[in-house]
């Protein structure tokens, strides 16, 4: 037989065979010994020193067991249960000593727990549809910027790539009024048919849409939602035939999908879905939907994109496109879905990894202390034959069990935790991150975050058990027997300084997020925003998409809004300011230009009272009045960003300027605008974002197609000041529904509400940090207390003996306090180091102001927590009774 | 404590045992005591519990095979002996040893 082989059975078999063989063994040893004995008492030994001479020269019986047993059979495993088992019960001997250690470690994994787990829902888990991994999206990257946008041309370019690509589909979400029996506003997701078997969609009755069904004039058909069919048809199957009316068009419902279906494409979800039909000669490029496609299976991402950079250059010359260098390109879908949570990934990774460290720092140092206390105990074992390597897998299995222990309550805290916060901010919507489900509800335990959950408890039991293992397990049986005290602290120490200097730099990043974030609140953003209430209407397919009509409803509506008691002023716009900006190109008529524009800026199209109800200051020139229509000249009012920009030394109000023009055929029957006013700059993309040059136009002269081009998109914008402490909203919704014969007014939210929405990402990532770095300061504050405490209790003699010699109480707990602030100044500097460090390595940004809460806010948070920390122990130490201290011993 | 010295040991005293065993047909633990202090003349001075360790690496080498049997005293004991897969082990084992030693020698002398 194979020598391995035998090996491997004996080893099978030894369970079964041990019990015999361990007596065999005793009984071989005992007969050996036997013989010595009877050899040494023949040499002429005393019986009693002859059996002691053939035991000292037989040597340890008990060490030969012991290694016979662990090279028998699947030791390493047997041995690991046991000492697993010794474990607990040495963990369940210490209860104190336990509850500390596993709180400390599932803070830790908590904070890791809860920063995986948002990772894990967004960015690693897979899309649902089938072959997901070959799903892409497309992209226009034109120099430095990219977007996902794309237009009909280039959708129609894309879809004949079928020997790249395959169910190359378009999409898009609109708030459309359904209208007839109780009017409501809801999400209606354009797609063209490919749409549905991209992302395995799953009908649940009816059927997906045709092709013929998504070429343009055919049939208007719709698929709804499963929950819009329980909502609206409670779930009745004859809703299958009837019709609905979107807008003014009627659609009938051929299909419902299954309940739980979500692309990921929409949020909010859809309430129905109708076919795009998009016509395949469009030459439209103000079009705009987003375009996904799966790979034909031997087609790689780099493949495609060679070949796309050939139909780019193609339709580059073909069209005389605004920017001839605009590139074609395909990324995976999961990357342009989590591009923006991966951004802040490694951030987020790094502030939990520092916690984790903390933690794992304070575990070594409570083992430290509990080795110490335990020397003579893992002395016997020593002594009794236990060799080094299974003392130090017996301490490492013990740290490795409060790690678990700890992992699995840190599991459960970090999930629940994470998931509140994510609740908090309505799901991930607010937060720009896609993915996390109705609030949070996808940030779920699966299989990803109980293998990272085990893993990591394990890594941390590890390191924090090393230290504390090696230094247990070398013992000097003489002298540990005699019960000396263990050798000097600075490990312990070294492990708090690094602690308070972790904790440091955590500190810092949440000052700075912090500061940037009330910097942030503080900024003024050239608007007022108290005290305005936000109401949206949809007009799309309605006859108000005719220009002449809709200024009529707005002129009609504001002034009905405006005539109710507590309202100072209505207006309505194309948009709401920080959450939608359009941006169009503009000529200064008179001007020579190189290319086909001068630049682009801001264009928002509004009623006469826009100005006044934002209290957007009017610098030069006059305002728009309601004579301002379609039958008197063009005009436009630009702020004062866009003034000094292009008109530096010089008046905008003597030019004239040509909007849009190229865009699409709508916007060349813009009309030439003279500039009339200058109003005051506001930050209307994003409040960190500077006032960029901006236009302003009248509703009332817009050309019908562009009206209509544009409220397609957006649902027409109300803005109402109020006076009293809140709006008459349901007196507003009336009117506004009188004025327009019964059209649904949606999502009324007030203009402060959209401000502090605008700003939930940065709040949401200065909270979280903010988070991880008090649990950084709370683990550092119960290592500072570990340390001190441990020192005074072992000096209680010398402590005892200077106060029996008159030392004064003060005296003795401030040696204590400065002890424990020279670990703080020590951690501080390192923490500094470490700023400076990651400031090195680009991984952290400040500016030179930026020390300021930098210097300031980690430093005395820390300073002032070591102080807590230490106090109970210092106070305790004047308190140490001689007698008793002396009496110890 | 006890490890270092006897890792030292582990191969030579493997050899010992085996050679003892083959030369000797079979011995129980004690017997293979005795012929390795006749043998090293009381230069290799061990813990004669050592021996069991190196019984049983080989045994679990299946360098060699155990049966119970009576012993001098008239006592149940265990018996020791050496396999085919152990001679050849032996030779081998024997073989490496000579070149080393010889080597070991030759720079010795030359130095």
């Amino acid at each position: 037989m194979q020598a391995w082989l035998r090996r491997l059975v004996s080893r099978i078999a030894e369970p079964f065979t041990r019990r015999r063989d361990e007596s065999e063994f005793d009984c071989e040893v005992q007969q050996h010994l036997a013989l010595l004995e009877e050899r040494f008492r023949r040499q002429g030994m005393a019986p009693k020193e002859a059996r002691y001479a053939a035991r000292r020269q037989f040597g340890g019986i008990t060490q030969l067991r012991e290694r016979r047993r662990e090279s028998r059979g699947f030791a390493a495993l047997e041995i690991f249960v046991q000492d697993a088992f010794q474990s607990i019960r040495a963990v369940l001997k210490k209860p104190a000593f336990s509850a500390t250690a596993v709180a400390t470690i599932a803070l830790g994994i908590g904070a890791n727990v809860a920063v995986f787990s948002v990772i894990d829902a967004v960015v690693l888990r897979p899309l649902s549809a089938p072959a997901a991994d070959r799903i892409v999206r497309f992209l226009n990257r034109y120099g430095e910027g990219v977007s996902d946008i794309a237009n009909f041309p280039q959708f129609n370019l894309w879809r004949g790539q079928t020997d790249l690509f395959e169910y190359v589909s378009a999409h898009r979400l609109d708030p459309v009024n359904l209208t007839g029996e109780n009017p409501e506003q809801i999400q209606v997701a354009r797609v063209s048919s490919s749409f549905f078997p991209l992302f395995g969609a799953p009908v649940e009755i009816g059927r997906a849409f045709t092709d013929a069904e998504d070429k343009p004039g055919a049939d208007r058909v719709a698929i709804l939602s499963d929950g819009f069919w329980r909502r609206r048809f409670s779930g009745d199957a004859r809703a299958l035939g009837t019709t609905i009316t979107l807008g003014s068009d009627p659609y009938r419902v051929i299909g419902v999908l299954s309940a739980g279906f979500d692309s990921e494409q929409f949020s909010p979800l859809p309430d129905a879905y109708v076919p795009f039909q998009i016509d395949p000669a469009s030459m439209d490029g103000g079009s705009y939907e987003w375009v996904t496609a799966r790979l034909k299976p031997s087609v790689t991402v780099a493949l495609a994109n060679a070949r796309l950079s050939a139909v780019a250059e193609q339709y580059g010359r073909e069209r005389s496109s605004l920017s001839p260098s605009t590139m074609f390109e395909v990324e995976p879908l999961r990357e342009t879905l989590t591009y923006s949570t991966r951004r802040f990934a490694p951030l987020w990774l790094g502030a939990v990894s520092f916690v984790l460290l903390i933690a794992c720092a304070n575990m070594t140092n409570l083992m430290l202390v509990r080795g110490a206390g335990r020397k003579r105990e893992i002395a016997i074992c020593a002594a009794t034959g236990a060799s080094r390597g299974r003392l130090i897998r017996q301490l490492l299995t013990e740290c490795i069990a409060l790690a678990v222990a700890g992992g699995a309550l840190g599991l459960a805290l970090g999930l629940a935790g994470i998931r509140a916060l994510v609740a908090m901010y309505s799901g991930g919507a607010a937060l720009n991150i896609p993915r996390l489900g109705q609030a949070g509800s996808a940030v779920t335990l699966d299989w990803r975050l109980a293998g990272f959950a085990i893993v990591i408890s394990s890594i941390a039991g590890v390191l924090s058990g090393i230290l504390p293992a090696l230094q247990g397990s070398s013992v000097d049986l003489s002298a540990a027997s005699k019960g000396q005290p263990p050798g000097s602290n600075k490990s312990r120490w070294l492990l708090v300084v690094a602690q308070i200097g972790l904790a440091s730099v955590l500190l810092s990043a949440a000052a700075l997020m912090i500061r940037g974030y009330v910097g942030l609140r503080l900024i003024d953003p050239g608007f007022d925003s108290s005290h305005i209430e936000t109401l949206e209407m949809s007009v799309s397919a309605t006859r108000f998409e005719k220009t002449a009509d809709l200024s009529q409803l707005i002129r009609e509506g504001a002034e009905r809004v405006r005539a109710l008691p507590g309202v100072e002023s209505a207006s309505a716009a194309c948009c709401i300011p920080l959450e939608t900006v359009w941006q169009l190109p503009f000529i200064v008529e008179g001007r020579p230009v190189n290319g086909r524009f001068h630049a682009f800026a801001g264009w928002t199209f509004v009623s006469p009272d826009y100005f006044k109800t934002f209290k957007i200051p009017l610098l030069r020139g006059r305002g728009f009045t309601e004579r301002d229509d379609a039958s008197a000249p063009g005009v436009v009012i630009i702020n004062e960003a866009m003034a000094r920009r292009y008109w530096p030394g010089a008046d905008p109000l003597e030019d004239r300027l040509i909007v849009g023009r190229g865009m699409r055929p709508e916007y060349d029957k813009d009309p030439v605008r003279q500039i009339v006013g200058i109003v005051g700059d506001i930050r209307d993309q994003f409040l960190n974002v500077s006032p960029r040059p901006a236009m302003y136009v009248p509703i009332a002269q817009l050309p019908d197609g562009i009206n209509s081009v544009n409220l397609r998109l957006l649902p027409v914008a109300w803005f109402v000041r109020w006076r009293e402490s809140s709006p008459p909203l349901k007196a507003i919704q009336s009117e506004l529904q009188r004025a327009s014969a019964g059209l649904p007014v949606a999502r009324s939210r007030s203009m402060d509400q959209i401000k502090i929405r605008s700003l939930a990402s940065a709040e949401f990532q200065a909270l979280l940090v903010t988070v991880f770095s008090a649990a950084a300061l709370l683990l550092a504050a119960v290592g500072v207390y570990g340390v001190v405490a441990h020192s005074v209790e072992q000096r209680s003699k010398e402590l005892g003996i200077r106060l029996a010699l008159g030392a004064e109480p003060d005296a003795i707990r401030n040696r204590v306090m400065l002890e424990a602030l020279w670990m703080a100044l020590a951690g501080i500097v390192v923490g500094f180091a470490g700023d400076a460090g990651l400031y090195r390595l680009h991984l952290i940004q400040f500016g030179p102001s930026d020390w300021n809460p930098m210097f300031f806010a980690a430093p005395a948070a820390l300073g002032l927590a070591t102080l807590l920390a230490a106090w109970i122990p210092a106070l305790r130490a004047t308190r140490v009774d001689p007698v008793a201290a002396l009496r110890w011993e | 404590m006890g490890p270092a010295r006897s890792e030292v040991l582990q191969g030579t005293l493997d050899l010992m045992v085996l050679k003892a065993l083959d030369a000797l047909g079979p011995l129980h633990g004690y017997g293979i005591a005795r012929r390795l202090e006749q043998l090293s003349e009381e230069v290799l001075k061990l813990n004669e519990g050592t021996v069991y360790a190196s019984l049983l690496r080989l045994g679990q080498n299946g360098w060699i095979r155990s049966e119970w049997g009576v012993s001098e005293n008239k006592r149940k004991a265990r018996f020791y002996s050496i396999t085919k897969a152990g001679r050849k082990q032996l030779a081998r084992e024997a073989d490496n040893w000579r070149r080393i030693s010889a080597v070991v020698a030759r720079v010795l002398e030359s130095a």
